[in-house]
């Protein structure tokens, strides 16, 4: 192994240390000089800090130079990691702003400093294009999420979906590692580039078959794609609010961002078609089938749904299918088709449960307790309107056109209209998914509540965090560019 | 360009800009409306007289254009100007404004609506003034239909009378008959000389090369295109200025306030379809102004017979003011601009100051009209009665009253003119009858014994609250008679600006160089003309003594000197010599028979195919409801159902227990290896 320039690695790693010693920070001021101060003071002064770290490590991600690599990819940055990098930065900023109005909790510093760790394990995943160095950071960041999920001790329910998570990941993770091990052991490097260099060949080694199909399961599980979803639902269920929009937001672009990368750069030879004739084994139809499975699936389980989260989770599942998708397709543009899709699927939910999060907080948790929330928050009821009609991918918001590059670039895919089957289940899944978002929409907007329900008081920080999600999701959907831009130009 | 031109706007926009804050204003504040109107006017008043001494100073027209909109790379140009036409008529119609503004806050005292009177007027005063100094037909043109809309609003003030209602209605519609001619008038000019500036430094309408071009231009029947589009902008002055056979409505506007009356339909916007011809006066051809003459000339004969056998004051005067507005039009198709703009601006003094008289006399008897019901009131209104017999010797024509001069004038171009002598008999009868029915009026009203009004019919109005109709007349209020002095002054001295001995009013307007010359009226055939015509009116007034003053007139219920010498003619006239009956015969039957036939036709043909379409439409609705309910929906449904069901086996693959998740791990990583590797294999 070569020396590693430790100066190197600090000025590299700036961000990341911003953000470490904010949320060190804040750990410590809230640990002592705030123990004492009310709930609110608390979250407030934690989320100024970690608000402040998270718009320092966006400058100095913004300033930092275009490309850097240290040996054995350890730390990799390109253009692309800065804009994934800084998304994620806003995704936690956000995050940490919808979490201030939250009361379930009184050990404030603890849980924003594990945002910003979760963001903090999720800004070097992005980074590194090292087989360990990814299963470190992963672990790192699903550590932070079980905790995060199970944050709520008065609730029976956080803490049992909590577990679940954490048995379902320990598992998983066993899977991912053994898969690695086998590459490791076909390849003999654990650094992305090489180890496809090493298994290119004329014919597919069959334990490369079985270590494509364990990290599938690695990552299936932390994407929530069928049949790895299990843990989903409950987990969504149970976890606090902003804990579950934090997974199905920040956690989904980051694990699919590193999926991408391990898949198309390790495993670049042995990709495979999955046409509806010509089949080859490869990962491509592994993808394919996890992705059919999980929009089938999650988008049917979401229509018997009563609870609002779950019926989140189980769209969460079905979004992972669409994703998975742009993967299958495997063309040049299915990386920013993925990213725009990711991101962009990122904001709307992390709104819906931002909007969720404030009106538990009054109370309403089932489907049927929408009803007439249209009356009594008029600006909430617009918002969950956006997100909602965004997820469905009703144009011109910004989910209509994830969902658009996303089956462009599938039937762009080689062989030609292989993969048509897929896109033909795909949107006869999206009619499916419209039914049950316009059922909750339904109840907001048409059916009438209880005649006396008071007017929703909700959180000056809340509103403003919905709002912004909801400007975002609808000027994304308007100029589709900005974004795309983004990822081209880079 | 001094400034009282480049600010000439403010003159037309300050009572609009009162009209705007009033209507702003609540019902109670009747001081501040009325203070808002009064003080505009006031300004603009002051205003028009710098803009006259501006004239009187430099009598060349000054005009001030600016791009108004784009419309591709043409540019629709508005304007305004000062010249010495347009200065008169600003001091005439600002002088006239405010003191009918004034004497209205006397008249209009007791009504509810005394905010929104005062707005409408200024509004009125306003359009009007733009109306004036309008250098672009299209400028003239809107401010001419607001001066439309105003007037149908005031017309129509008391809209509680079904006949105030309908008045303003039949004056809206009639006068709209006119601007469709003016329109399309102003359509054609525009299509003709590719602007609707008046003046443009050469490239106005009405200057030499447009001028030129459409004169040279023939169209149907051999007319030049100038003379057509004259005369189709004379239709819109003859609906405004209520030429036969569109003066229908002018009689029945009286139905508004009195001070409306005086202002709108006597004054200013009937003499704006004066105004209108003098100001397109270069674009008349010589055919285009006989056949403004010969209307001008049947007008005033036509409508002082009617005069004569109307037993209303108002209406009397009403008649009277189309009888005058047709002599304006004699003027101006025998004579010059000058001609007709002399009798216009006498006529706006004498007319208001008869209008205003007749209000004081309607508010002193309690609301009474009909001049059979009044009688005596010399003795109660001596004011009142001195102005009044002012204004009634100035519109005879009494030798050196300013109608005398004004109308003089007018007979004496309508003798000189070469085509035909039919004009001026006409005009002649008309003055001899003019004087008849003035008289007639004067004796009912004022003279004689106090007549009961046993004979009363409904009361008209009740915007004077409760009526005291037992009270005994009373002289009006001082600001309802002062107006009546400033007015009646004006009646009886105006004149002497413009006597064939100082002709100062003419040359002022054709901008020549004036001077004082006795030896003028020795024109041949002046003095004797004169003489003859103050023959004419001397007969009419003793005629009007003889059948009327010689012994007074008794009982209100009596019938008509007149009517007793010859019933049928009596009756023709005091029927209006049924034009209402003829148009109600002809064109309102034919249109009643239009709309009933297109009524027909909508229903039975273009309904009855809109029916079958729609018999068809529901028919096929049903066969579509018929497939859809037991085909697509069965299936469909069914399909959902089972779709439901799929979700329902999902989500309780969800079982909660923890090893069965994690057994499905295991499970889909041997199904998903071994098709991977079966797959390799095959």
């Amino acid at each position: 192994m070569n020396a590693v320039s430790y100066l190197e690695l600090l000025r590299l790693t700036l961000p990341e240390i911003a953000l470490t010693v904010a949320a060190l920070l804040l750990l410590t001021l809230d640990l002592t000089l705030l123990r004492p101060s009310p709930l609110a003071r608390r979250f407030s002064v934690a989320a100024f800090i970690a608000c402040a770290g998270c718009l320092a490590a966006i400058a100095l991600v913004a300033a930092s130079s275009a490309t850097a690599s240290l040996p054995d990819g350890m730390f990799v940055l390109t253009p692309l990691t800065h804009v994934v990098h800084i998304v994620l930065l806003v995704l936690a900023l956000l995050t940490v702003l919808l979490s201030t109005a939250t009361r379930f909790t009184d050990h404030v510093g603890e849980y924003i400093a594990l945002i910003l760790f979760a963001t903090v394990a999720m800004m070097f995943l992005i980074a590194t294009e090292n087989l360990l160095l990814i299963f470190v950071a992963l672990e790192f960041l699903s550590l932070s999420l079980y905790i995060l999920t199970g944050f709520d001790k008065h609730s029976r329910q956080s803490a049992e979906g909590a577990l679940k998570y954490f048995l379902f990941g320990g598992m998983s993770a066993g899977f991912l590692l053994f898969g690695m091990s086998l590459l490791y052991g076909l390849s003999g490097s654990i650094e992305l580039p090489r180890i496809a260099a090493a298994v290119s060949g004329p014919s597919l080694d069959p334990l490369l078959l079985i270590a494509i199909v364990m990290v599938a399961i690695g990552f299936g599980f932390k994407v929530a794609a069928a049949p790895f979803h299990l843990w989903a639902p409950d987990a969504y269920q149970g976890a606090p609010t902003v804990s579950a929009g934090f997974i199905a937001s920040s956690s989904k672009v980051a694990s699919f961002f590193i999926f991408a990368q391990v898949v198309t750069l390790a495993l670049l030879p042995a990709a495979g078609t999955a046409g509806y004739r010509g089949y080859t084994p490869g990962w491509v139809p592994v993808i394919a089938i996890i992705a059919a499975l999980s929009m089938v699936l999650g988008n049917l389980a979401a229509i018997a749904q009563t609870s609002l989260r779950r019926l989140l989770a189980y769209s969460a599942i079905g979004h992972a299918g669409y994703m998975l998708i742009a993967f299958a397709a495997h063309t040049p543009e299915s990386l920013s088709a993925l990213l725009y899709y990711v991101i962009t699927y990122a904001l709307a939910s992390l709104g819906a449960f931002g909007v969720l999060g404030a009106l538990e907080a009054e109370g309403v948790d089932r489907i049927r307790d929408l009803a007439g929330l249209n009356r009594r928050a008029p600006g909430m009821a617009f918002c969950l309107l956006i997100f909602l009609l965004s997820l469905a991918g009703i144009p011109p918001l910004s989910g209509f056109f994830g969902k658009f590059f996303v089956f462009a670039a599938a039937l762009h895919a080689e062989p030609h209209l292989s993969l048509l089957w897929l896109v033909l289940l795909a949107v006869a899944m999206s009619a499916v998914s419209l039914y049950y978002y316009l059922g909750v929409l339904k109840q907001v907007y048409v059916t009438e509540g209880p005649a006396d329900a008071p007017p929703l008081r909700i959180a000056p920080p809340t509103r403003i965090g919905v709002w912004l999600l909801a400007a975002l999701v609808v000027i994304l959907g308007c100029a589709p560019s900005l974004l795309l831009n983004w990822f081209s130009i880079h | 360009m001094s400034w009282i031109v480049r600010s000439l706007w403010l003159i037309p926009v300050l009572p609009m800009l009162a009209a705007g804050v009033s209507a702003l204003l609540k019902r109670e504040q009747r001081r501040l409306s009325a203070s808002l109107a009064i003080g505009s006017m006031g300004i603009s008043f002051v205003l028009a007289l710098s803009a006259f001494a501006q004239a009187l100073a430099e009598p060349a027209r000054q005009v001030v254009n600016f791009g108004w909109m784009q419309f591709g790379n043409q540019w629709v140009s508005l304007g305004w100007l000062l010249d010495p036409l347009a200065a008169v008529m600003l001091v005439m119609v600002t002088l006239v404004g405010l003191l009918i503004f004034i004497y209205s806050l006397g008249y209009m005292a007791h009504d509810d609506n005394f905010t929104r009177f005062f707005c409408f007027l200024s509004l009125f005063a306003g359009a009007m003034l733009g109306v004036v100094i309008a250098n672009s037909l299209l400028l003239l043109f809107m401010c001419w239909e607001v001066v439309g809309l105003t007037s149908y609003l005031l017309i129509g003030f008391w809209f509680q009378r079904p006949a105030a209602a309908a008045a303003a209605k039949k004056a809206f519609v009639t006068t709209r008959i006119g601007d469709l001619g003016l329109l399309i008038g102003m359509v054609w000019l525009y299509a003709q000389s590719g602007t609707l500036l008046f003046y443009d430094h050469g490239a106005g309408c009405l200057e030499q090369s447009a001028l030129t071009t459409m004169a040279a231009h023939v169209t149907i029947a051999g007319m030049a295109v100038s003379t057509a589009i004259g005369l189709l902008i004379f239709c819109g002055a003859a609906g405004k200025s209520g030429q036969v056979p569109l003066h229908v409505w002018l009689p029945d506007a009286m139905e508004g306030p009195t001070p409306v009356s005086a202002l709108i339909h006597a004054a200013t916007m009937v003499a704006a379809g004066v105004y209108l011809v003098a100001r397109v006066y270069p674009l008349m051809t010589h055919s285009a102004l006989a056949v403004v003459a010969w209307v001008g000339a049947i007008t005033a004969f036509f409508a002082a017979c009617i005069a004569v056998a109307q037993n209303d004051i108002k209406r009397i005067l009403a008649y009277s003011t189309v009888s005058q507005l047709g002599y304006m039009m004699l003027g101006l198709g025998v004579g010059s601009v000058a001609v007709g703009m002399f009798h216009l601006i006498t006529h706006a003094f004498f007319k208001a100051l008869l209008f205003l008289g007749a209000g004081s006399v309607i508010h002193g008897c309690s609301d009474e009209q009909d001049i059979r019901n009044m009688g005596g009131l010399r003795r109660f209104m001596p004011v009142t009665f001195l102005t009044y017999a002012a204004g009634m010797l100035a519109l005879c024509g009494f030798p050196l009253f300013a109608g005398f001069w004004s109308k003089d004038e007018i007979l004496h171009a309508a003798h000189g003119w070469g085509l035909s002598r039919g004009p001026f008999y006409l005009g002649a009868i008309g003055a001899l009858l003019t004087a008849f029915y003035m008289t007639r009026q004067v004796f009912y009203v004022f003279f004689g014994p106090r007549r009961t009004t046993e004979t009363r019919s409904e009361p008209v109005g009740s915007h004077h609250g409760p009526v005291h109709a037992a009270a005994e007349p009373h002289e009006s209020p001082g600001v309802m008679t002062g107006p009546l002095v400033v007015l009646a002054l004006f009646a009886t001295l105006l004149g002497f600006v413009g006597t064939p001995a100082w002709p100062w009013f003419q040359s002022f307007l054709s901008g020549t160089p004036n001077s004082f010359d006795l030896a003028r009226f020795n024109e041949p055939g002046l003095i004797p003309l004169m003489l003859s015509s103050s023959v004419l009116v001397f007969a009419g007034l003793l005629l009007g003594w003889w059948l009327y003053g010689r012994e007074p007139i008794l009982r209100g219920t009596d019938p008509d000197a007149l009517q007793r010498l010859q019933p049928g003619i009596f009756h023709a006239l005091a029927n209006r010599l049924y034009v209402d009956e003829f148009f109600g015969l002809t064109v309102i039957a034919l249109t009643r028979f239009a709309s009933a036939f297109s009524s027909w036709l909508d229903r039975w043909i273009w309904g009855g195919a809109v029916r079958l379409v729609s018999f068809l439409t529901v028919g096929l609705g049903w066969l579509d409801a018929g497939v859809d309910r037991y085909l697509v929906n069965g299936g469909f449904d069914a399909g959902c159902r089972d779709l439901a069901r799929g979700g329902r086996l999902f989500s309780s693959l969800q079982s909660g227990r923890v090893q069965n998740y994690l057994r499905v791990i295991a499970a889909a990583l041997v199904v998903l290896a071994v098709l991977l590797l079966w797959g390799r294999r095959g």
